[in-house]
């Protein structure tokens, strides 16, 4: 899972910002906000049995926990002549 | 082709370095823990997607995006929730573009493997600017 977020900007007049965001803050809020959808998403997976969509809705949220575990590495480099933009997740 | 190699064979292409300095460059990387190409394969964990100007040209802007293997896996399950009734509007689409796919018989076991031929894949587009896409 990422613990650390850097984010780079550079506008068109060589001007940038760095920020270093300490994931572990952001999942301080996060983590108990998807505690609290969890009986919410629990509701829906009863509403849905009729439907066989249950194992959807409880997949779908499994996932969200999933694909934040995956982040870990990913790395985006975007310059152009109007500027520059670099997003790193560590 | 790991970054450190790449910048030493530029360096060498560039006429920086001579191919003796380049050499030893190069032996010094893989004592420092690249494997041998002798030695089994590491298996990646990234896809690297790098645009790329060509010498001379007017465009300056460059692409370079690593994602993790594991991201890309973790998606197409995900995509494999997408309901059936919305699976058809997908095929519609896709079929609009051209492409014969029916997402509907897409397996988990199959996208398993689709992430695990990306391990293969080299692309190398030379246009107006360079387009690489490789497993890392």
């Amino acid at each position: 899972m990422p613990m650390l977020l850097r984010l780079r900007g550079i506008d068109r007049n060589g001007q940038r910002f760095t920020l270093w965001l300490p994931l572990f803050l952001v999942y301080l809020i996060l983590f108990p906000l998807l505690l609290v959808l969890l009986p919410f998403v629990l509701l829906a997976a009863l509403i849905l049995w009729p439907f066989r969509m249950a194992c959807l809705v409880i997949q779908a949220y499994v996932t969200i926990f999933r694909l934040l575990g995956c982040l870990s590495g990913l790395q985006i480099d975007i310059e152009s002549e109007n500027g520059g933009f670099f997003i790193k997740l560590k | 082709m790991s970054e450190e190699r790449k910048k030493i064979l530029e360096m060498v292409s560039e006429g920086k370095i001579s191919a003796e300095e380049a050499e030893r460059l190069l032996s010094a990387i893989s004592k420092d823990g690249e494997p041998d190409s002798g030695t089994a394969k590491r298996e990646p964990k990234y896809l690297r997607v790098m645009v790329e100007p060509r010498p001379g040209s007017s465009n300056p802007d460059k692409v370079n995006i690593r994602v993790p293997l594991k991201l890309i896996r973790a998606g197409l399950k995900l995509a494999a929730l997408i309901p059936k009734s919305a699976q058809s509007q997908v095929n519609e689409a896709l079929h609009e573009k051209g492409i014969e796919l029916d997402f509907s018989q897409i397996k988990p076991e199959d996208l398993d493997n689709i992430v695990r031929q990306l391990d293969d894949l080299t692309v190398d587009v030379e246009g107006k600017e360079s387009v690489r896409i490789f497993c890392e």
